[in-house]
């Protein structure tokens, strides 16, 4: 039992959803109560087992969390014999990059599902083991350590939401959920030809003493190829733009973020919880994983270009925030705003920003994740988000009052919440990123990007508090007919709507108060799987002649083949 | 726990504030309900004790150890490591000196008795609680618990989570009564005009880690005396402005001086201990605070001492010219005390800091007792605070009377009273100074001050008795909210002398400016005190000689006073005439010189504007563009399907003239 955990755990913790969605879709019998009781079940024996897999990880000694840990690697399929062997393989791992998010996942996903007790009334068994099912493939996402495995778990998380969005969506759901399909789909097709042409490439790198050569997918072969100088400047560029195609789309970095308030509004509550909370990180996780340390060249190259859309983002979406009337499609802009300060600490290549900018994503998942929570408590109540509406409601619900004011103050970065964190490492990395200091040179940005971006501290409250305002204070407005208490709800929140925030905002506040519980993790990683990637490369230059030289016998062997 | 530990003290002091509310959230809201206060008002008076003990130790230590050095002075600790940033790590560290046992004595006894108050204020009439009371003492707590951080910070990330941190209770506090829509509209402006400051802070503590490399009080400070950046290199004076200049921002939102000082007024809609406490005497004074604390980089540039001083100077003469023709008692208090911080920036800003922390003190007594008194009023006339609707209440309020009128006096720099040395030692500063227009201006403003409190004082507590329509008939107010009143006036009679010295042949033969409060602050400043600007000593001469100034400004205070009891109790039709003659200029001064509609103006609705046209953007034109994209295949197709025609005679056309070009191209190539 011992050497399962030790050796199975992480594709236990991918695969047991998607076992137990499968199993779900095929239990006509069960009820309501009994499909989302094992649904909880399940979605909490995940996070039991993701605390586990943290335990193990943690037991490393601190240099040596900066490594992959609790790998499994099995041969997939390919042909290891022909001239132009192709080596495609199931390998998983967790770093203490990716831990944090996976542990994110882990810890939203029951939550989310709790939340949907009550709003979800039909057809309870898709909706759970779709659930199931996309919580599955975003814990995939987290744990692949071969490019095209993460590909596959990356693409497959649409399809989940997709029916999500479209069955339980609001009154625009077949619409929303079309644009996030194909939106997301088009961009990820040139990030799909990105994937196969370093495939290809990394068949041109010799592997081993034995000088064998393989099509492969393998994360630690394709840092390796960078590494060796085989992607020349040119290459990188293409590359980088096809990366960016897929996840600047995810993220969403403006212009391509007209998909996001869509989806986001018409959503069910744990489908906008999911997406706003892990799946927008998918983007930011790809450029860090991928485009920083594989092509960091074309990335200091490109990062003013795409810094300066992070900060127009930042800007347009806090503004375009402030304007509208539905609460929810509030909250979506502000994704729009806050991813924004993401991408900018991660494109300073500095460890400050880089540390601020996972610590973001982690943040955003917790702060937005539960706004969009009490949202849709409300929604479940009044049947609408209008500020026209409602209005007022701290004087009937206090309790919801309180919460949405501690993760309203978490957005808004106040100090001694997780928002302050994040927010300041990602400023002070782009504003210093430009300083070379001890152990680490100067990176592309500086503080005319540090500068705007922070106006960005002063738009969120500008939203926030005027959301904050007419939800919450004012004389109390409500739609005629009152609170729906069909469901079992009752006026204010009920134990369970309790029970979903509390661990929230005791995380919120923990992180706040002591970050190092996440930064301790991310640090060594982040040190070792990116910066010092990216610096090594950077301060190398332009890929040498020599290695073109080395690519000659391969390349004419594929030329051998193709004439053949 | 060691209580004679320095260390341990310095952390029990904003803890047990915070325990205190958190407990209120705990079991006040369940179980204790209207006992609550009891849980904040233990909280809040331990952490009185430990500061006075603090001091104690502090002041023993002191006065043995005795040199001027502030390395031997000043205790800073590390508590725990905060932030990695990568180089460098930001650390919660405590520092305690001087500066931080003032601060904290003045922070934690006016709350102390605010909190007492609070008790009798947030009750009707009979003793029962107000909807929120417990509510309100968990804010005060966490109030007391961040100002109580905000002062104890170490360095400047620290101070900026306590400077946020009185922002968020500030913001929650305002919006106490939330119903009310103008409460609720005063807290969200309160909260984003702190934030435009913010921005500025935020940035200069950005620069100040870009140019030193730490974000440490002492590492920053010591750097800066030496003019060096980290690594050693020269620092450019342009660069300390610009640092100063970015600070000074942060203060000027959180101590609302002109532009930002919009908030403040309207921040009066909160209940009326937390406008004494919040808004008067403790929070609003944290900009002056910072500025004091940060002396070694402000005095380091002569541009933005020269920055500090005029706007300080200027917001003082603004907002009195305001408070003379306001009518709401706790608005011509709320001009009145952005004056009085202008009187401290003008202290700072020539190099006066001690002065300005002194006039800090004081301010914070008479102020607090002032703000009470009219929440004494307002909670027996029935929450009307119009001094118009209401006159001759000193026959039967007396205490609050005779308190509030103490108060008055003291704020009126009336002779020997705390506002009169503290106010007088700033404008001797000033005049004293390069800028000694800046003291006649403090001059001026002196005078209005006078005028503006006792036209209050005389509209109000004299006369005949007048009540608003509601109330019968007025009553003076319970102990709880008495005894504090009592406990202020004296603090408003005797803050003062611990900064004179008796003897010699000073003032009225006995008091001679700068005392024992100086001298213990002198520990502070001493270390890195930047050079005074006591130059240009020539140009005010005959003011500054023997202790003239003393004697000027007393008259001074005297003719206001004595220009309003002319105006407002022998002729009240002057000041109508007045108003009249004056038109134009009265209807700018009562609508505030329509500050806050120019804003309204010239950025809010500009900026929403712009983010309808974001939206907008979003909507039409880059979905149009999508939509367009998405055109380009189905238009292939169209095209496409064209020549899908099923006529054999198209296909065997297309594929001879497809082998004739293949032929061509064989051929040619060969």
């Amino acid at each position: 039992m011992n050497g399962l955990f030790e050796h199975h755990i992480l594709s236990l913790i991918v695969f047991l959803p998607v076992a137990a969605a499968a199993l779900l879709f095929t239990r006509t019998s069960w009820d309501a109560p009994t499909v989302r009781r094992f649904a909880m079940f399940v979605a909490l024996l995940v996070f039991a087992l993701a605390c586990y897999a943290t335990s193990m990880f943690l037991n490393q000694s601190a240099t040596e969390r900066g490594q992959f840990h609790l790998v499994e690697r099995l041969h997939w399929f390919g042909d290891t014999d022909s001239l132009a062997p192709v080596h495609l393989q199931y390998h998983v791992g967790v770093d203490g990059i990716s831990l944090p998010l996976l542990l994110l996942t882990a810890f939203l996903t029951p939550l989310a599902i709790w939340g949907s007790f009550t709003g979800i009334q039909d057809r309870c068994r898709e909706y759970y083991s779709l659930m199931l099912l996309l919580h599955g493939a975003m814990l995939g996402v987290f744990c692949a350590r071969d490019l095209l495995l993460f590909y596959i778990f990356f693409e497959f998380t649409l399809i989940p939401l997709y029916f999500l969005i479209g069955i339980w969506g609001g009154s625009q759901r077949t619409k929303a959920a079309n644009m996030f399909f194909i939106y997301t789909l088009t961009g990820s097709m040139l990030t799909f030809a990105g994937v196969l042409y370093l495939g290809w490439k990394a068949s041109l790198l010799p592997l081993g003493a034995d000088k064998t050569y393989e099509f492969s997918f393998d994360l630690d072969r394709l840092y390796e190829l960078a590494a060796a100088g085989y992607l020349s400047l040119d290459v990188q560029w293409w590359l980088f733009l096809a990366f960016f195609a897929g996840f600047a789309i995810k993220v969403p970095l403006f212009p391509m973020h007209t998909w996001l308030p869509l989806a986001h509004t018409e959503a069910p509550t744990a489908g906008s919880v999911m997406l706003a909370a892990v799946l927008l990180k998918l983007g930011t996780y790809g450029f860090l994983r991928l485009s920083l340390p594989m092509l960091p060249e074309a990335s200091v190259a490109l990062a003013p270009f795409v810094s300066i859309l992070a900060i127009i983002g930042i800007i347009y979406g806090a503004l375009a925030a402030w304007v509208q009337d539905d609460v929810k499609k509030l909250v979506a802009y502000s994704s729009v705003s806050h991813l924004g300060f993401c991408l900018l600490g991660m494109f300073s290549l500095k460890m400050a920003g880089l540390q601020g900018s996972l610590l973001y994503m982690v943040n955003h998942g917790l702060s937005t994740g539960a706004l969009f929570l009490i949202v849709g408590m409300i929604y479940e109540r009044y049947h609408t988000r209008e500020f026209a509406k409602i209005g007022g409601l701290a004087r009937k619900m206090p309790v919801m009052t309180f919460f949405l004011i501690v993760f309203t103050m978490s957005s808004i970065g106040l100090p001694g919440t997780n928002g302050f964190i994040s927010e300041f490492l990602v400023l002070l990395g782009t504003f210093n990123s430009s300083k070379a200091e001890a152990g680490s040179p100067a990176g592309p940005l500086g503080m005319w990007y540090a500068i705007p971006a922070a106006s960005g501290i002063l738009l969120g409250a500008i939203y926030m508090l005027h959301m904050a305002r007419c939800v919450l204070f004012g004389p109390l407005k409500e739609p005629g007919h009152g609170f729906d208490s069909s469901t079992g709800l009752t006026q204010d929140l009920t134990r369970r709507e309790i029970g979903i925030l509390v661990p929230i905002a005791a995380v919120c506040i923990l992180i706040g108060v002591y970050p190092r519980v996440v930064t301790d993790i991310t640090a060594p990683a982040l040190q070792s799987q990116v910066l010092t990637r990216a610096h090594h490369m950077v301060k190398r230059g332009p890929a040498p002649a020599v290695a073109m030289h080395d690519v000659a016998p391969v390349s004419n062997r594929c030329e051998v083949e193709v004439a053949r | 726990m060691d209580l004679n530990n320095v260390e341990t003290l310095a952390i029990l002091i904003p803890l047990l504030p915070l325990l205190g509310a958190v407990a209120v959230g705990v079991i006040g809201l369940r179980g204790l309900r209207s006992n609550s206060h009891w849980l904040v008002l233990i909280g809040v008076g331990l952490a009185l004790a430990c500061a006075v003990r603090l001091f104690m130790n502090i002041n023993l230590a002191l006065t043995k150890g005795g040199s001027g050095c502030i390395d031997g002075l000043a205790k800073s600790w590390l508590i725990y490591g905060w932030i990695n940033a990568g180089v460098t790590w930001m650390n919660v560290t405590f520092r305690i000196d001087s500066l931080t046992c003032v601060m904290l004595l003045t922070v934690l006894s006016v709350s102390f008795l605010v909190v007492a108050y609070s008790v009798g204020y947030m009750r009707d009439h009979h003793g029962h609680a107000e909807r929120g009371y417990e509510r309100f003492f968990a804010f005060l707590g966490i109030f007391v618990f961040s100002m109580c951080m905000l002062v104890l910070a170490g360095n400047f990330l620290l101070l900026y989570l306590g400077w946020e941190l009185v922002g968020l209770s500030s913001y929650l506090l305002i919006g106490f009564y939330y119903e009310k829509p103008s409460a609720a509209a005063a807290a969200k402006k309160a909260f984003i005009v702190n934030r435009i400051g913010d921005f500025g802070f935020g940035l200069g503590i950005f620069l100040i880690y870009y140019t030193f490399g730490t974000l440490d009080y002492k590492e920053v400070f010591d750097l800066v005396a030496k003019m060096k950046m980290a690594g050693g290199a020269a620092l450019s004076p342009d660069r300390v402005t610009a640092i100063a200049l970015l600070l000074f921002c942060g203060a000027m939102g959180k101590s609302a001086q002109l532009p930002l000082h919009v908030w403040l007024p309207d921040a009066m809609e909160g209940p009326t201990p937390v406008s004494a406490l919040i808004h008067a005497a403790t929070m609003v004074t944290a900009g002056v605070y910072m500025v004091v604390r940060c002396n070694v980089i402000f005095s380091a540039s002569h541009y933005a001492m020269w920055i500090v001083a005029t706007i300080g100077g200027i917001t003082s003469l603004f907002a009195a010219t305001i408070a003379l023709t306001q009518f709401d008692m706790k608005r011509i208090l709320a001009y009145s005390t952005l004056s009085q911080l202008g009187y401290m920036f003008l202290g700072a800003g020539v190099g006066a800091f001690d002065s300005a922390i002194f006039h800090l003190f004081t301010h914070a007594f008479f102020k607090a007792l002032l703000f009470l008194g009219a929440g004494s009023v307002m909670h027996a006339m029935a929450g009307v605070i119009d001094i118009r609707h209401f006159s001759g209440l000193a026959r039967s309020m007396k205490i609050t009377a005779t308190t509030f009128c103490i108060g008055g006096l003291a704020l009126a720099g009336f002779p020997l009273l705390a506002g009169f040395w503290s106010k007088d030692e700033i404008i001797h500063a000033a005049l004293s100074s390069d800028m000694p227009w800046l003291g006649y201006m403090a001059l001026i403003t002196a005078w209005m001050t006078a005028f503006y409190t006792f036209r209050m004082i005389f509209m109000a507590f004299h006369g005949q008795e007048r009540l608003p329509r509601d109330v019968h008939h007025a009553h003076e107010s319970g102990p709880w909210m008495t005894a504090p009143l009592l406990i202020l006036s004296v603090g408003a009679i005797c803050a003062g002398y611990v900064g004179v010295t008796f003897g010699g042949h000073g003032f009225l033969g006995v008091f001679e400016p700068h005392g024992e409060f100086h001298h213990f602050l002198s520990y502070f400043t001493s270390g890195h005190r930047g050079t005074p600007k006591h130059v240009g000593a020539a140009e005010a001469g005959w003011l500054l000689g023997g202790h003239r100034l003393m004697y000027v400004s007393a008259a001074i205070s005297l003719w206001g006073i004595g220009t309003a009891w002319f105006f407002y109790r022998r002729r009240p039709t002057i000041p109508l005439a007045i108003a009249f003659a004056s038109g134009g200029l009265y209807r700018l001064l009562y609508n505030k010189y329509y500050v806050d509609e120019l804003y309204d103006l010239a950025l809010v609705r500009p900026l929403r504007r712009i983010g309808m046209v974001c939206y907008n953007l979003d909507r039409y034109f880059i979905n149009a563009i999508l939509w367009v994209i998405a055109a380009v295949p189905r238009l292939i197709g169209i095209i496409l399907k064209g020549w899908q025609t099923g006529a054999m005679q198209g296909y065997a056309l297309a594929m001879v003239v497809g082998l004739l070009v293949m032929i061509w191209w064989m051929l040619v190539a060969a």
